[in-house]
């Protein structure tokens, strides 16, 4: 239908994109707040115990440390705003730094492309079988986590192996300009394309449009099969960039050396405020959630714990964080 | 003589709707009470008070002469009232006997250890009271339609070894889905239940009504506005107290309605076929012309219409729009792009995306086309969407408030307004566009869906009720077992009268 617009005077239209740029805004903002006062309140708490933590290079080790998870959960949180789930992440990231090793000496840096586009292929397989099979998505991701896992170790020969020959890619990775983390370059400018696609892209408003609820998108047009197989390979594709970036820290691939990022991963989305039961969160929630899985981790060798106590409270708080955040009414039945 | 369950002003409401006002009814010993009305007319809703899965907002139940609250199912069991479900509740893949004794007690079934032979022959037992012979080992899921419904009336009947007064027996809808001789059968199971026990029979058939009970409560609109005995009154008189004709002067903008024109028909379907939900359904809708298409419950009006927007599986024959061929998708896409718009009768989990904001529900599916690349132009979509939320008159706090927090009829206008945001829409397709909402927002409908019409719209549309459907349409197409039964045109010129439509009906 042809839109004659009438009695709207061009002075109240801008008054009224600028409200609701504010309510919009201010939604945001209420979102992020709780995550992000944890977020302040848990460093505080490690900074009171271990005060060398606000010194610049534990910070930077800190934020070094956090990049390859941040990686993650950010593409975790794609597929999980989709109101599905992807457990294959953290292999998927082992995967990428070993084939990474694997692919190097033969084709150089252009390894690193091969590298992110069978990432994406895998993911968008994923997403596929996931829809025209409606199978669920923690049934293909746990049965891709099998796969890659006994894939990565076949093709590595069950051992780690160092990167035989520099590359410009991984060793930037693993370095710093002007004194920040080229990891944290990384991942602000992953945040940014991740950002822009949720605001200024169909895909994007499509994928919470899914996650809000699947039928009426659908019923709306909206093509959920690409939205899923995309979703997935966005996925796919976050997480063999943290393999990489594991891969440039330290130099040696090794078949399950992402394989412990799982839970913090998945910690980091619901933490951040994304609900589990899709079409809420951001990239922002994504970030602060990221950021407390990854304080979580260092903090608990800072104040002087056993690391196992980590996985510990991993487990206590996705648990509680998913009890929080959960529609109960999309999901009807719990299993 | 006391009534055996007499409930008084009985009234429900849910958020923004009123599905029972005032309602009055009484059951005698041994009688059967029967319950008529259209859908949506709160027949249902009544029965889900009576047994327990609804609490009423106003009103009381009094029991045997006494005040009773019927908290839950379980609880009305345990009173003797049993409900025969019109969806049935037998659990698929447990046995007959299971299923029997499922919400009740049994000393065959001691601390959640079943002694089967024991459970069994009580099975049996209950089904003997039927005279049927169904296996009570068997499971359910292997029994023929009117076999699980005698289950599910021999787990009603169970409850009589848990109360020693007669039961009261409510069924909802029973025979919607059996062949006539299956209907006699029941028939002849209520009758003979008569002797112990009171019946509430609900039904939208007519003659079903009238033979079965010794009182009729017609309910129209969530009230009770007739109460007959069975000797005193005829299918016409109830015909007429059913449909009702205390319409308003103009609520449908009759006055904007006139002959249509005799353009190119805009949507041709040709012998659509979807096995086991519609056959053969033929239709042509030309610009500014409204078809309402009407059924009873399963004649497949409701099918058909998504058929044609592409949401249905399996179907086969031609649906054209504007001479485009869309063939058997099943994807709403090619429907979409040729300009057919679908509002869905399930506002909340079809209509409108629960969680998102009115601006993008309504920018949604036409908003990218506004942009280029896939990147999206949000200053022209959003003016674009704000116009359309000045013009149906939406009332919204906010462009970019949770469309769940608006009123019904706000939503359905937020899921119309999803489509007229396409610069080339052809065909508006709605199924029960007025369910659930007050007087009001209906009127509000009408009038967009009148207005749409003249600017040259095609519009197809299952309606509420027989009252909307002689309102709102041009053209009137009656389905019955999924078959087109009746076709009524020029309504403008020659209006039929419901009893006609009825007749078609059913």
């Amino acid at each position: 239908m042809s839109g004659d617009i009438p009695e709207t005077r061009a002075g109240r239209a801008g008054e009224q994109s600028a409200s609701i740029r504010r309510i919009e805004i201010a939604r945001k903002l209420r979102s992020i707040a709780v995550p992000a006062i944890a977020l302040v309140a848990l460093f505080s708490a490690i900074a009171w115990v271990q005060p060398k933590l606000l010194s610049l290079r534990a910070l930077a080790g800190l934020t070094t440390d956090a990049a390859p998870l941040l990686m993650l959960v950010m593409g975790s949180a794609v597929v999980i705003l989709l109101g599905g789930i992807d457990l294959s992440v953290a292999t998927m990231a082992s995967f990428a730094a070993v084939a990474f090793v694997i692919l190097n000496p033969t084709l150089g840096e252009l390894a690193f492309v091969a590298v992110i586009v069978l990432a994406g292929l895998i993911g968008a397989l994923q997403g596929f079988v996931h829809h025209r099979a409606q199978i669920p998505s923690f049934v293909v991701s746990f049965g891709s986590l099998g796969m890659l896992y006994g894939v990565t170790h076949f093709i590595s020969n069950a051992t780690a192996a160092p990167l035989s020959q520099p590359s410009a890619i991984i060793s930037f990775f693993g370095s710093r300009t002007a004194g920040l983390p080229n990891g944290v370059i990384v991942v602000l400018v992953s945040a940014a394309i991740l950002g822009a696609l949720f605001r200024f892209t169909r895909l994007g408003r499509d994928i919470f449009a899914v996650g809000a609820s699947e039928r009426a998108a659908f019923l709306s047009g909206v093509r959920t099969l690409r939205v899923k197989v995309l979703a997935f390979a966005i996925s796919a594709i976050c997480a063999s960039v943290a393999g990489l970036l594991l891969l440039g820290q330290t130099g040696y691939s090794s078949p399950a050396m992402a394989n412990n990022y799982l839970l913090p991963a998945i910690v980091g989305v619901v933490v951040g405020g994304t609900a589990i039961s899709g079409g809420i969160g951001g990239v922002a929630c994504a970030l602060v959630g990221g950021l407390i899985a990854g304080l979580v981790r260092i903090g608990t060798v800072i104040v002087g714990l056993n690391p196992a106590y980590q996985n510990i409270v991993f487990g206590v708080v996705i648990v509680i964080a998913v009890a929080i955040t959960i529609d109960r009414e999309k999901i009807g039945i719990i299993k | 003589m006391i009534p055996v369950l007499a409930a008084t002003g009985i009234g429900k409401t849910y958020p923004g709707v009123r599905a029972l006002h005032d309602v009055s009814v009484e059951l005698r010993h041994n009688q059967v009470l029967g319950l008529i009305g259209q859908n949506g007319s709160g027949k249902s809703t009544l029965l889900k008070i009576l047994s327990g899965m609804e609490q009423p907002t106003t009103g009381k139940i009094r029991l045997r002469g006494v005040d009773t609250v019927v908290r839950s199912p379980l609880a009305a069991a345990s009173m003797g009232i049993g409900l025969v479900h019109q969806e049935q509740s037998l659990i698929p893949n447990l046995t007959v006997a299971e299923n029997i004794f499922f919400d009740k007690p049994s000393p065959h079934r001691r601390f959640g250890i079943y002694n089967w032979r024991g459970l069994n022959r009580e099975a049996a037992r209950q089904l003997a009271k039927l005279e049927c012979d169904i296996r009570p080992d068997i499971k359910v899921e292997t029994l023929s339609f009117p076999d699980r419904q005698m289950v599910e009336f021999a787990k009603v009947l169970a409850i009589e070894e848990l109360v020693d007064q007669p039961l009261v027996i409510l069924f909802d809808e029973p025979t919607s889905l059996l062949s006539p001789s299956e209907v006699d059968d029941l028939f002849r199971q209520i009758r003979r239940l008569r002797a112990r026990a009171s019946v509430v029979f609900v039904s939208h058939r007519m003659d079903e009504v009238l033979e079965i009970s010794d009182r009729v409560h017609v309910m129209v609109n969530g009230e009770n506005v007739a109460e007959r005995t069975q000797d005193t009154t005829s299918h016409e008189e109830l015909y007429h107290l059913m449909v009702g004709s205390r319409r308003s002067d103009d609520y449908y903008q009759e006055s904007g309605r006139g002959p249509v024109e005799a353009f190119e028909p805009r949507l041709v379907v040709r012998g659509l076929t979807a096995p086991g939900r519609f056959r053969d359904v033929s239709l042509s809708v030309r610009p500014g012309e409204i078809v309402a298409v009407t059924g009873v419950a399963g004649s497949g009006a409701e099918p058909f219409c998504r058929a044609i927007f592409g949401a249905e599986d399996g179907v086969s024959g031609s649906v054209r729009v504007a001479g485009v061929e869309l063939g058997s998708s099943e994807m709403p896409d090619a429907a979409i792009r040729a300009g057919v718009g679908y509002v869905p009768a399930e506002r909340k989990l079809e209509g409108v995306i629960v969680g998102r904001t009115v601006l993008e529900n309504i920018v949604l599916t036409f908003g990218p086309q506004m942009g280029r690349g896939g990147l999206v132009n949000r200053k022209k979509e959003t003016a674009q969407a704000l116009s359309w939320i000045n013009r149906l008159k939406v009332k919204t706090p906010s462009p970019v408030e949770y469309v769940e927090r608006l009123s019904g009829g706000n939503q359905q206008k937020v899921s119309l307004a999803k489509w007229l945001m396409s610069d080339r829409l052809q065909i508006l397709i709605l199924d029960h566009p007025t369910r659930g909402l007050d007087p009001g927002a209906k009127a509000d409908l009408f009038g967009v869906m009148r207005g749409l019409a003249r600017q040259g719209l095609a519009i197809v549309f299952v309606s509420e009720t027989l009252e909307e459907t002689l309102g709102m349409a041009d053209t009137v197409i009656v389905m019955r077992d999924g078959e087109v039964s009746a076709r009524f045109e020029d309504l403008c010129l020659r209006k039929p009268r419901a009893e006609e439509i009825v007749e078609a009906m059913v």
